[in-house]
């Protein structure tokens, strides 16, 4: 059965062809993935300037000039999930919902919801038994850390999503859940703040 | 005639060094792989003779002329038949003969030595059991097994499913995370044979090359008893400073020393690093050099693997490739 | 045979109850503490007239947490420790209202608040050489003078850096107090310490795992470090969490040690010796005398359990000297305290049924769970010779991970749900009869009951739930006679006392604590079913409390 298309003039099926032929490779490349970072920007990465009570503060500069990854970029939240299960971080907040360490599945976070304080907090520690982690992750390490940890306490849905769990499912997907807020109805209703 | 001659010798030439050596399962060193090699050249001689007698066949037909008389349709039907029936034939021996070859390669065998492999990304965590706990010991990336005893691998994988083959001695046998696999296999003379990742792993599923080392028995146990010694002490300031930097750097936290107090299991066992051959699972031999390249800067040598680049500056780099490179 | 029946009903809690070893240079107050086997003489309190007991003091201490420990009577003044960081507060009894005669707050480190997860909690104080000692969860023993609260010494024994805490109060054993730790779930060492109690110094010091040396084994081969591959003895576990037994008849400290560490057995094949079991140890040196093992190669990171109990009393015909231990599987273990013979072992309510956990694989239903069958100490009652169990009925799904030690990091290497056992209602009170060997009644409670268990010669058994009520029921028949609910979540041990006026009080501290106290807190997000190790979701429908603060009962006769 000859179609319109076999009698079409050849400028015709040749720019369709091309058509075809970009669109298909536009699927090709999803995002970035940055495995190794310049040694001068990975230190420059450290430099954050905390406010004098650790909480929040100004990120480096390299960072924002990045564009601020590791929030956004599905392969640095992926590393992040695998570092949060090899550090023994679920041991002490377990898949987000807390022990003895504070949950980020319900948005209420001690030390502030930006990226720099939960960034301290892994690099320098925190007093009521948060442990330092400087000396054990290299700094972008701990923005992929930091990244996937506000990934579990997100206010709002993320387009990109570390992979899919490994182990036990035992809450929803970080893309998922948007924090509830700690005055919902159904926790205790009492003031956070000790 | 004499061309003709020429040409097979050439192409022989070309084909046999395929056959023999590293990493290859026409050259096999082991009772499995033997089998499995038996099975391969059936497959080819029998596949060769079929396909070289159906092409005589098509071009005697293509160059004959057609339309004969009657006895067209019988001869149709008996050429029919008995190609049916040939294949038939054929089909049902090779499917016996790969049945019963691979029922020997898979076959387990009675007091095996155990070995435990887990397969991680991009790396192979090998442990030996024992009865007795005290025994049991864990290196990476290097399998040392005695020669004409069946080693038994229980295989398991820690994020997602590799494949571990070493041609020379077994087949391929995958390793399925939340599944414990096994693969028997005896090697019949010492040597050593380079295993590799058989199931694509991710980015650096390549690299994935593991080396299995058969060696007499004496040796095997001499080797045993080494690892399960603790690390060998720093011998000189400069070993003594590497080590002070393993321990107080992020090195501790993915790598054991057994010894020290590098106790994580986030990365491979270092205990006894330098007494294996290669170093990031095959890529490169293990020399200071190397090593202390690859501490250096892994992302570069093996991109997206799961070791940082960890800013060491170039004295802590030379010391902690020291020490490394005299944990024997 | 029936007079030194009496006699020995007498003579173990009857000394420990109202006299405490004469050591100091001045003759002591008297001292009430709770005694070995939580069961007092005092008779005022009874069937007939509990159900008009009704609180004369309700002391709000504004502290929130695992409000564990007894209360400690000296003379006339009530002391107890509020949860850390802690206070220890002094009232004064003859005056009414108990107000506060002093209190003291010692320095604290408050990197261990991050340590205290899931262990039960239960500080002291205990009387001893005077002073009134209590520990403390960042690591610390403290001694203090019982009239003023001045400190007579203040030591560290435990490092909190390393994961290590205290989690149960001291026992004074004469000139010795006995310590041991928590923190198996971080991969700490389990160890037991004997301090001078006049100045705190430590006499020795031996661990659950390890060579020989560090064990206080003697010819032995060394199974601390043999049954475990390489150096990983090192972050084995075998906390001393329950509180260590004094046997003064044998002369023997008898103490649990926890599960090995990591949860995940894969890593750590072999019977990780000494952890799970039992020893008997001299007091003067820990030497080791016998150690029963109970779960060679714990799979389910089943706890050590609370406090055991030793007993004189007939088994099979024969006087024998008995150690209960209620242990986390559910099972009533009973041991000959002289050689470690193992003579029974039931289960109380049913039977454990498991499965061993493997690496990424869920395995379901494993009961009891992780916390354990039994939620605090039991009490043994002379006369009707029961033992009363507080009990959880919980089970797990658990999936193996990979471990990694990390110093000061938990070492678990598992993901953890629980839920009750299904068709059962979460908690139990159960009468075990020792003669007979069946639980002679049980009460089903609604939620776990971590409460410890007190028993009193006015035939009462006195505990608290969860949803904070504090229940008294008939020690023979189980039937509730009286019931109050108090402001919060009861997980400590209710005490009796006989204050200054001679009239009977019963004392209990409300204060959810312990891991079921982390999972009811304001920072614990539910909708992950692993947070608190699956605690969080087992008890979801706890209600709020009226008022979380640690408040001080104290109870009379109306």
């Amino acid at each position: 059965m000859t179609t319109k298309l076999s009698s079409a003039p050849l400028a015709v099926k040749s720019l369709l062809m091309c058509m075809l032929l970009m669109s298909s490779l536009c699927g090709c490349e999803r995002e970035k993935r940055q495995y190794r970072t310049d040694p001068p920007v990975a230190a420059a990465l450290d430099e954050v300037a905390p406010m004098p009570n650790g909480i929040a503060g100004a990120p480096p500069d390299a960072y924002v000039a990045a564009g601020e990854p590791y929030k956004s970029n599905a392969y640095d939240l992926s590393q992040g999930k695998q570092l949060y299960s090899e550090f023994n971080c679920s041991g002490c907040h377990a898949e987000g919902g807390g022990a003895s360490g504070p949950a980020f599945l319900n948005g209420w976070w001690r030390y502030g919801p930006q990226a720099v304080s939960v960034f301290v907090s892994i690099r320098d520690g925190r007093p009521r038994g948060m442990p330092a982690f400087k000396s054990r992750l290299t700094t972008e390490q701990i923005w992929q850390l930091a990244g996937y940890v506000q990934t579990i306490g997100a206010y709002s849905a993320k387009t990109s999503a570390p992979g899919r769990n490994d182990a036990m499912q035992s809450r929803p997907s970080e893309n998922r859940s948007p924090a509830k807020s700690s005055y919902a109805s159904d926790q205790w209703p009492y003031s956070a703040a000790q | 005639m004499a061309l003709l001659r020429r040409a097979i010798a050439l192409s022989v030439c070309f084909t046999c060094p395929g056959c023999a050596g590293w990493q290859s399962a026409l050259d096999p060193h082991g009772q499995q792989a033997r089998g499995l090699e038996g099975l391969i050249w059936t497959f080819i001689w029998v596949a060769a003779a079929v396909w070289i007698s159906v092409m005589a066949v098509l071009v005697v037909a293509l160059s004959r002329k057609s339309g004969r008389g009657a006895g067209n349709e019988r001869r149709m039907r008996v050429t029919v038949g008995g190609a049916v029936a040939g294949t038939a034939a054929i089909v049902l021996a090779l499917t016996i003969i790969s049945f019963l070859s691979t029922r020997l390669v898979s076959s387990e065998a009675s007091h095996p030595l155990e070995i435990r492999v887990r397969g991680y990304q991009w790396w192979w965590e090998v442990t030996y059991l024992d009865a007795r706990a005290e025994r049991v010991f864990t290196t990476a990336n290097e399998i040392h097994i005695p020669v004409n005893r069946p080693v038994r691998l229980q295989l398991s994988a820690a994020d997602v499913i590799h494949s571990f083959w070493a041609p020379n001695l077994a087949g391929k046998q995958d390793l399925i995370p939340g599944r414990e696999n096994s693969l028997t296999f005896s090697a019949q003379q010492p040597g050593t044979y380079r295993a590799q990742c058989a199931e694509f792993c991710g980015v650096q599923h390549a690299h994935m090359a593991l080396l299995v080392v058969a060696e007499t028995p004496d040796a095997f146990e001499h080797w045993r008893q080494s690892q399960l010694s603790p690390a060998a002490s720093p011998t000189n300031p400069e070993q003594a400073e590497g080590r002070k930097v393993f321990t107080s750097k992020p090195c501790a936290s993915c790598h054991t020393i057994q010894g020290t107090s590098a106790s994580a299991s986030i990365g491979p066992d270092l205990t006894h690093l330098a007494s294996r051959s290669y170093i990031a699972a095959g890529l490169l031999q293990n020399t200071r050099g190397s090593l202390a390249a690859w501490i250096a800067d892994p992302q570069t040598i093996k991109p997206g693997n799961n070791m940082p680049n960890v800013p060491l500056t170039a004295n802590e780099l030379r010391a902690v490739s020291a020490y490394l490179a005299a944990l024997k | 045979m029936q007079r030194s029946r009496a006699l020995d009903w007498l003579i173990t809690p009857g000394i420990w109850l109202i006299f405490s070893a004469p050591t100091g240079a001045h003759d002591p107050p008297s001292s009430q503490e709770i005694s070995p086997t939580r069961y007092s003489e005092l008779t005022q309190i009874n069937r007939d007239n509990v159900s008009r007991l009704k609180p004369v003091v309700s002391f709000r201490t504004g502290t929130r947490g695992a409000q564990g420990g007894a209360p400690l009577v000296v003379g006339s003044t009530l002391y107890f420790l509020t949860s850390f960081p802690h206070i220890l507060f002094a009232l004064d009894l003859n005056r009414s209202g108990a107000p506060v005669r002093w209190q003291f707050t010692p320095e604290h480190d408050p990197l261990a608040a991050g340590l205290a997860c899931c262990n039960r909690v239960e500080h002291g104080p205990v009387s001893g050489a005077g002073h009134i000692n209590f520990t403390t969860l960042d690591g610390r023993v403290i001694a203090v003078d019982p009239d003023t609260g001045q400190v007579a010494w203040n030591v560290r024994v435990a490092d909190i850096h390393n994961g290590e805490t205290l989690v149960s109060p001291p026992t004074a054993a004469g000139n010795e107090l006995l310590v041991g730790n928590a923190g198996d779930d971080f991969g700490a060492r389990g160890w037991i310490a004997a301090l001078d109690a006049h100045t705190g110094r430590q006499i020795w010091r031996h661990y659950s795992t390890g060579p020989d040396q560090d064990v206080g084994v003697t010819g032995g081969q060394d199974r601390g470090s043999k049954t475990w591959p390489g150096e990983s003895w090192l972050h084995g576990g075998g906390s001393v969490a329950a509180p260590i037994l004094l046997d003064p008849e044998l002369g023997l400290l008898l103490h649990s040690t926890g599960p090995p560490a990591p949860w995940n057995p894969e890593p750590r094949p072999g019977d990780n010796a000494w952890t799970s079991g039992i020893f008997a140890r001299e007091p003067q040196t820990g030497a080791v005398r016998w150690f029963a093992a109970l779960h060679p190669h714990n799979s389910y990171a089943w706890a050590a359990g609370t406090a055991d109990i030793s007993v004189d009393r007939p088994w099979n015909g024969n006087n024998r000297q008995l150690l209960l231990h209620a242990d986390s599987d559910g099972r009533i273990y009973v041991l000959d305290r002289a050689s470690g013979e193992l003579l029974a072992a039931d289960a109380l309510l049913s039977k454990s049924t498991v499965s061993t956990p493997k690496t990424d694989l869920q395995v379901r239903n494993i009961c009891p769970a992780w916390v354990g069958a039994i939620g605090g100490n039991p009490a043994l009652a002379g006369p009707t010779g029961l033992l009363y169990v507080p009990m959880s009925r919980l089970c797990m799904d658990i999936e193996a991970r990979n471990a990694s030690y990390l110093q000061g990091t938990p070492y678990i290497g598992a993901n953890v749900r629980v839920h009750g056992a299904p068709g059962q209602p979460r908690g139990a009170v159960v009468a075990w009869d020792l003669e007979r060997r069946v639980a002679a009644w049980k009460i089903d409670e609604r939620f776990p009951v971590a409460s410890d268990v007190l028993a009193t010669s006015g035939g009462l058994v006195f505990y608290g739930t969860l949803d904070g009520v504090v229940k008294a029921v008939d020690a023979t028949s189980g039937k509730v006679l009286w019931h109050w609910q108090t402001n919060a979540g009861i997980s400590g041990q209710p005490m009796t006392f006989a204050g200054p006026d001679g009239r009977q009080y019963i004392a209990v501290i409300a204060g959810l604590g312990g891991p079921y106290g982390v999972a009811s807190e304001y920072w614990i997000d539910r909708r992950d079913a692993t947070a608190v190790r699956g605690l969080a979701q087992s008890v979801a429908d706890l209600p709020a409390p009226r008022d979380p603060s640690g408040t001080l009962y104290v109870f009379d006769i109306e």
